[in-house]
C-alpha cells in the first residue's frame, strides 16, 4: 500500500510526500501550538494584527491568573473525582455484565444484551430535560453525583459492557470448564480465570470512560451551578472580562494547562490509549 | 510512537470474538442451568437494572413531558396533547435548525468517513517519522471538545489568525461567525478535525490487518493502485468502515458545544442545531415541554437512522463469512 510504485524522481516524490503529511498534520496541531502561543501573550499582544506567532515577551503571570479568577485547582478536582468513580463504576457494573452476557448467557441474554446496545446509540441531549428534573427530585443539582451516575449508568457502561463482552467472547469456555472439574465456583472461575485474561480490554474500558467522563460538557452546564463544583471544561468558558468577553490568554493558558496532563498521560500510556479506543470501535 | 501496530492484533482478535460460535444450544432446566441463570442474572443485574431505570425513566418520561406544555416558573403542567409536536411543524426557527442538522448529520459523517479513510491511506505508509504525523492527528481526540472549540473561537475571532492567514494571500476578512454556509462550514471543519483522528486509527488499524497477498495478487494480476484500493482493499475493511460510519452519524448530531461557545445558535437561530436548541429551549427559555418534543424528535432520528443503516449494510459490506 506505498506510494512508491513510480520510479524516475524518487526523492522529488518523497518531498512531495513530506510536505503532504506535514501540511495535513499542521490543520491538526497547528490550533494547539496557537492556543500554547497565545497563552504566554500579554492582552495587548494578542489584540494585535497581525498576530505575532512567537510572543515577544513570555507572559507565565497569565498562568498565575488562571487561579486568581476561578478555583480551578479545585475545579479540576472535581474533574478528576468525576473521572475516577466514573471509571470504578464503569468496572464494577461492566465487566461482570460482559462475562454474564459471552460466558454464562442466562436465558434471553440476547435481549438484554440489545437493550443494552441502544444505549451507544443515546444521544445525551435527548434524555437531558427528564434526567435534569430527575436529578432535582433526587436532590442532587449542584453536586457531583449526576455527572458521576447518569453518565457511568447509561453512556459508559452500554460501551464497556459491549468491549467486556467481546473480550470475553475470545476465551475459549473449555478454560472455565476445566477449572470447574477442578472445583471451582462459578465466581471463582470468573475472577481468577478469566478476568485476568482481559486486562488490555479492560485498559480499554478505563480509557474509554475516563475519557467519556472528562470531555462531559453538557451534563456539568445542566446540573452545576456553582464555581466550586464545576467540572474543567465547564471551568474554561468562565474565563472572561468584566463584560462577557473572552480574556484570550488567560483562557488560552487554561485551556493549555487542561490540555496538559491528558497530553503526558497519553505520552506514557500511548499503548493503552490507542489500543482502548480501537477497541472501542470494533467491527459491528 | 512505536506502539501503533499493536492495535492491529487488538482489532483482529476482537473480531474473531464477533464469529465466535455461541454456545452449544440446549435449553435444559436442570438444577445446573437454574443455577447458572441466577448466576448470570445476578451478574447482570446491577448494570441492565440500573440502565433500563435511569435510562427506561427518561424515555418514558421525556415523551410524557413532550404531550404537556410546562411553566418552568409556577410549575404547572397541562396536558395539550400532541401540540409541542404540532408547533414544531409550524415554527419558522425549525427551518433552518433542522436542515442545519440534517447538513452536519451528512457532511460529517459521509465526508467525515471518507476523510478519515482518505487519512489512514495516506498515514498507512512505512517512511521514517510517519508515527510523528499519526499522532499530530490524533492529538486533537485528546483535548476537550470544549477546549478545542475555545481554541478554534480564537482563531476564527474577527482579525484573529485565520483571517491573517487568508490575509497573506491577499483575500478576506471573511465574516466566519456571522452566520449563513460559511459558519457552517467552519463548524463542521471543528467537529471533524477534533475526532477524525480516533476514526483515522481505527481504520488504520483494519487496513494492517488486510493480508499483503491479496495486494500482490491483485498487482500481479495488473490492477492498478487504485483499482486494487478499491476492489481489494476497501471490502476487506469495509465492516470497520461501517462502523464508523455508524458512529460518525450518531456523533454528528451532538454538534453542540461549538454551537454554544462561538456563536450561541446566531445571529438570531442561523447557526443552531437541533441539540443546541433542546438545551436552549428548556435551559433558557424554560420551555419545558417543547424542549421535550425537540428531544423525542432527536431520539427517533438517531434510532431510526442507525437502523436503516443497519438495515442496508448487507448492500455495502462485504462478508468473508456469510
Amino acid at each position: 500500500m506505498s506510494l512508491s510504485s513510480g520510479g524516475a524522481s524518487r526523492t522529488a516524490k518523497r518531498s512531495a510526500n513530506y510536505l503532504l503529511l506535514t501540511v495535513v498534520s499542521l490543520l491538526f496541531v497547528g490550533p494547539i501550538l496557537w492556543m500554547v502561543s497565545g497563552s504566554l501573550k500579554s492582552i495587548n499582544e494578542i489584540l494585535l494584527y497581525p498576530p505575532t506567532v512567537i510572543p515577544s515577551v513570555f507572559r507565565w503571570d497569565n498562568y498565575a491568573k488562571i487561579f486568581q479568577l476561578q478555583p480551578f485547582l479545585r475545579q479540576f478536582g472535581n474533574s478528576i473525582v468525576v473521572m475516577a468513580a466514573v471509571c470504578v463504576l464503569t468496572v464494577l457494573l461492566s465487566v461482570p455484565a460482559g462475562y454474564a452476557l459471552a460466558k454464562v448467557r442466562p436465558i434471553a441474554s440476547s435481549l438484554l444484551f440489545i437493550i443494552l446496545l441502544s444505549g451507544i446509540f443515546l444521544p445525551p441531549e435527548a434524555t437531558i430535560v427528564p434526567l435534569f428534573l430527575f436529578a432535582s427530585k433526587l436532590g442532587w443539582m449542584n453536586t457531583l453525583w449526576p455527572l458521576i451516575v447518569f453518565t457511568a449508568v447509561l453512556t459508559t457502561t452500554p460501551i464497556a459492557t459491549f468491549i467486556m463482552r467481546q473480550a470475553f467472547l475470545t476465551l475459549p469456555a473449555e478454560f472455565g470448564e476445566a477449572a470447574t472439574i477442578d472445583g471451582a465456583t462459578r465466581l471463582r472461575t470468573m475472577l481468577q480465570i478469566f478476568l485476568p485474561l482481559v486486562r488490555p480490554s479492560l485498559a480499554s474500558v478505563v480509557v474509554i470512560s475516563c475519557w467519556y467522563s472528562w470531555n462531559q460538557f453538557l451534563e456539568p452546564l445542566v446540573y452545576i451551578r456553582d464555581v466550586n463544583l464545576l467540572t474543567v471544561p465547564v471551568a474554561l468558558t468562565h474565563f472572561t472580562d468584566p463584560y462577557g468577553g473572552p480574556l484570550w490568554n488567560v483562557q488560552m493558558a487554561g485551556t493549555t494547562l487542561s490540555v496538559l496532563p491528558v497530553l503526558i498521560v497519553f505520552l506514557f500510556a500511548q499503548k493503552h490509549v490507542i489500543a482502548g479506543l480501537t477497541a472501542g470501535g470494533l467491527k459491528a | 510512537m512505536h506502539s501503533m501496530n499493536t492495535t492491529t492484533g487488538e482489532v483482529a482478535t476482537a473480531s474473531q470474538g464477533m464469529r465466535s460460535p455461541r454456545r452449544r444450544g440446549g435449553r435444559g432446566r436442570s438444577p445446573r442451568d437454574a443455577g447458572r441463570n441466577l448466576f448470570g442474572y445476578t451478574l447482570l443485574a446491577p448494570g441492565i437494572l440500573g440502565f433500563v431505570a435511569v435510562g427506561g425513566t427518561a424515555l418514558v418520561w421525556v415523551f410524557w413531558l413532550s404531550l404537556h406544555s410546562i411553566n418552568a416558573l409556577s410549575q404547572k403542567q397541562t396536558f395539550v396533547g400532541l401540540d409541542n409536536y404540532a408547533r414544531i411543524l409550524h415554527d419558522p426557527d425549525m427551518r433552518t435548525i433542522f436542515p442545519n442538522t440534517a447538513l452536519f448529520v451528512l457532511v460529517l459523517s459521509v465526508l467525515g468517513t471518507v476523510v478519515a479513510v482518505a487519512l489512514a491511506v495516506m498515514l498507512n505508509q512505512k517512511i521514517p517519522g510517519i508515527n510523528i504525523f499519526r499522532s499530530a492527528i490524533f492529538i486533537p481526540a485528546l483535548v476537550t471538545m470544549v477546549a478545542w472549540a475555545l481554541v478554534w473561537h480564537f482563531i476564527v475571532q474577527p482579525k484573529g489568525a485565520l483571517d491573517a492567514a487568508f490575509d497573506i494571500f491577499g483575500l478576506g476578512p471573511y465574516p466566519w461567525l456571522r452566520g449563513g454556509p460559511l459558519t457552517l462550514v467552519i463548524f463542521a471543519v471543528i467537529q471533524m478535525t477534533k475526532n477524525v483522528g480516533v476514526n483515522v486509527i481505527i481504520i488504520l488499524a483494519a487496513l494492517q490487518a488486510v493480508p499483503n497477498e491479496l495486494i500482490e495478487a491483485a498487482r500481479i494480476d495488473g490492477a492498478g493502485a487504485w483499482s486494487r484500493f478499491r476492489h481489494v482493499v476497501v471490502p476487506q475493511i469495509s465492516p470497520t468502515i461501517l462502523m464508523v460510519f455508524m458512529l460518525m452519524v450518531t456523533g454528528s448530531f451532538k454538534v453542540f458545544e461549538i454551537v454554544l461557545l462561538l456563536t450561541d445558535g446566531g445571529p438570531g437561530i442561523e447557526s443552531s442545531v437541533l441539540s443546541f436548541a433542546i438545551y436552549q429551549q428548556a435551559f433558557e427559555l424554560n420551555d419545558i415541554g417543547y424542549a421535550s418534543a425537540l428531544a423525542v424528535i432527536l431520539f427517533v432520528a438517531v434510532l431510526a437512522l442507525t437502523g436503516i443503516i443497519w438495515q442496508l449494510r448487507k448492500r455495502f459490506v462485504y462478508h468473508e463469512s456469510e
